[in-house]
């Protein structure tokens, strides 16, 4: 009766398109088949004795108390305006050159993912204050949708990120296991700060790639003379100049939030959950000296830190009841069986795999997937002898691209909802092509040089891994 | 990531009057949201108190859990009366609001229901038998106040059915009413 784990999971992906919330949609339809299982006795209903022990074990999860916290940062520092100054200051500062504007976009991009690291609120702001600027500027729609679009999902693998938090947490246990079941009885740690140092010089490189894209393709326009440069001197850029604060006072608040969170991890004086909250109240300090902490922002803050917070852990609560039914039916063995049977061995499986939560990413968010597909297929790929910071990172960076990716990209969303008219959405679709493409290249050269991601991490806390 | 949900605009059939069940879930989460803030400063002391003064207590870390738990378990309810839960909503965004109030009510009769049921089920004798126990934290200096955290299961599961038989009424009202909701 394996195959009846199949078919669950074939029905949640297809009961999901209803549009029901995810996480009661994915418990939901387990526990029906959970119902259905037990008729036919292909179900033993004691597994889910084992449900209220797994809700204790979130709530008393240490590593996942980062998010509220990380997110409460990004909530504050969001509403204090720290990504409209920067972006303001930068394109007063670089506006003069042909290529300033996109490059600007870039650079702010990189800061707003590695202090505030929410895409939608990223992706929205640079939407509505970069495009029309970049319009003006005479960059077609596509390429300034698409340097918009990837640039604000740069969130999801810079550290910090949520995102690697929770596929942190998943991943360690996940390492865990696979290393019990190799008969390794004391075995080593994947950490969520292995993660964020491990993601550090791929998310540059990625910056590095945007760049030398963004600068390559305005040479070539302005070759063709496709740029209006002209034209658009008037307004845009006086207005820009007049309303920009001072580069240095746009620069500081960010710089100085990644240098505390960053700089206390790196330097192993925090574990990610305490940098958050020095993070957190870093970004309160300056929400109070720039004059914008009023009552109301603080307590929108922490209600959309709730919310948000809320959303995530019944998603996790969700994801926990279908792997429970799921191991029930016998689903865990009979994806081990297919991947470690696979041609090709070990690269055969990760092959798979990435396809697989490439195309999950369509529909499903990197929440969704982190908590129910990669606790999954994790243990089995570790199992198989890969690193754990390596998988770690591949899969960031190969949900990052299914954020991009049409048709249903959520960043490409996002910006729909903020565009003006006159981009149209092919334009946004055209825009993110190229940098699909520098996604695949960068997942390309983190499977032919694995160092990428395991290097840093190595020298850092000085692992015999 | 794609947690902006609190910068789109409000959703269709959404903003009609709160029930009692709903007022009692908004005001629960207003207040348990305020522990986000204290979440942040006892951190942040921890830091502090760890590598200014080299000292640290387990309840305090220990306590910083409970408020995480006691914000994301208690918020729960009231984040599904606002929407706050992402759905897969390539198809539900274009769809008629009489249809999404379809989907809504047999969601939550067939999935959100049958799930909090399932959970008070099998959750009922793991909570009463920590109750019995008074059962404490197994760290030394640990709060002992165990009990009440697996108490949260419970509390979240009821609030989260009450919150389902309020959209359930809603949501039959709108279909009922058509397009007026």
């Amino acid at each position: 009766m394996e195959w009846m784990a199949i078919v669950l999971f074939l029905c949640v992906c297809g009961a999901l398109m209803f549009g029901f919330p995810v996480a009661f949609t994915l418990a939901g339809t387990s526990l029906i088949f959970a119902g259905l299982g037990y008729v036919i006795g292909a179900f033993d209903p004691s597994y889910l004795h084992a449900l209220p022990s797994r809700f204790y074990g979130i709530l008393t999860n240490q590593t996942l108390i980062a998010v509220p916290l990380f997110v409460f940062m990004g909530v504050v520092l969001e509403k204090s305006k720290v990504a409209e100054n920067l972006l303001l200051a930068m394109s007063s500062l670089m506006g003069r050159y042909q290529s300033g504007m996109a490059i600007s976009v870039v650079i702010v991009g990189m800061l707003l993912a590695a202090s505030t690291g929410i895409v939608g609120a990223t992706v929205v702001t640079m939407g509505l204050l970069s495009l029309p600027a970049m319009l003006n500027r005479g960059y077609s729609p596509s390429f300034a949708a698409g340097t918009i679009c990837a640039t604000g999902t740069l969130g999801q693998i810079i550290p910090p990120s949520i995102a690697l938090v929770l596929l942190g947490d998943v991943l360690s246990s996940a390492y865990q296991k696979a290393q019990l079941s190799m008969g390794i009885f004391s075995p080593d740690s994947v950490s969520v700060g292995d993660l964020f140092v491990g993601a550090l010089i791929p998310g540059l490189l990625l910056v590095v790639l945007y760049l030398i894209y963004v600068v390559f393709l305005s040479k070539i326009s302005s070759m063709k003379g496709v740029s209006t440069h002209s034209a658009s001197q008037a307004s845009p850029r006086e207005i820009v100049q007049n309303n920009a604060p001072s580069l240095l006072h746009a620069l500081v608040p960010p710089l100085v939030l990644i240098f505390l969170v960053l700089g206390s991890i790196l330097s192993g004086y925090a574990t990610p959950t305490e940098a958050a909250g020095v993070g957190a109240m870093g970004a309160l300090v300056l929400a109070v000296t720039q004059r914008k902490l009023t009552r109301q922002v603080l307590k929108s803050a922490m209600q959309d830190t709730t919310k948000i917070t809320c959303m995530v852990f019944m998603i996790l609560i969700g994801a926990s009841v279908f792997s429970l039914v799921f191991r029930g039916f016998g689903g865990e063995h009979l994806v081990q069986e297919f991947l470690t049977n696979l041609p090709g061995g070990v690269i055969g499986a990760m092959v798979l795999v990435m396809l697989l939560v490439f195309v999950l990413g369509f529909i499903l968010d990197f929440i969704e997937i982190t908590f129910v597909v990669v606790p999954i297929v994790a243990p089995i790929l570790l199992a198989m002898g890969l690193d754990p910071v390596w998988l770690g990172i591949m899969l960031a960076v190969n949900l990052q691209t299914s954020f991009l990716t049409p048709p249903f990209g959520f960043a490409l969303f996002y910006l729909r909802g903020v565009a003006p008219s006159e981009v149209k959405t092919s334009d946004i679709y055209r825009g993110v092509v190229p940098f699909i493409a520098i996604q695949l290249v960068l997942l390309l050269a983190l499977a032919i040089w694995p160092e990428l991601a395991t290097w840093l991490p190595d020298i850092v806390y000085n692992s015999s891994r | 990531m794609a947690l902006a949900s609190s910068n789109e605009s409000p959703r269709v059939g959404h903003d009609t009057p709160y029930s009692v069940i709903d007022k009692c879930n908004a005001f629960i989460f207003r207040v348990v949201s305020v522990a986000t803030l204290f979440m942040v400063v006892v951190t942040f002391s921890i830091v502090i108190l760890r590598y200014g003064f080299n000292s640290g207590w387990i309840a305090l870390q220990e306590s910083v859990m409970y408020l995480h738990s006691i914000v994301f378990m208690l918020g729960m309810a009231y984040t599904l009366r606002t929407d706050g839960h992402v759905r897969v909503d390539v198809l539900y965004r274009n769809w008629s609001v009489t249809r999404k109030a379809w989907v809504n009510l047999i969601g939550t009769v067939l999935f959100l229901m049958p799930l909090t049921l399932v959970v008070i089920y099998y959750s009922f004798s793991y909570v009463s038998e920590s109750w019995r126990l008074l059962e404490a934290s197994k760290e030394a200096g640990g709060l002992p106040l165990v009990f009440i955290l697996k108490s949260l299961i419970i509390v979240m599961t009821v609030q989260l059915f009450l919150q389902g038989v309020s959209d359930v009424v809603r949501n039959a009202r709108t279909i009922k009413h058509g397009e007026q909701g």
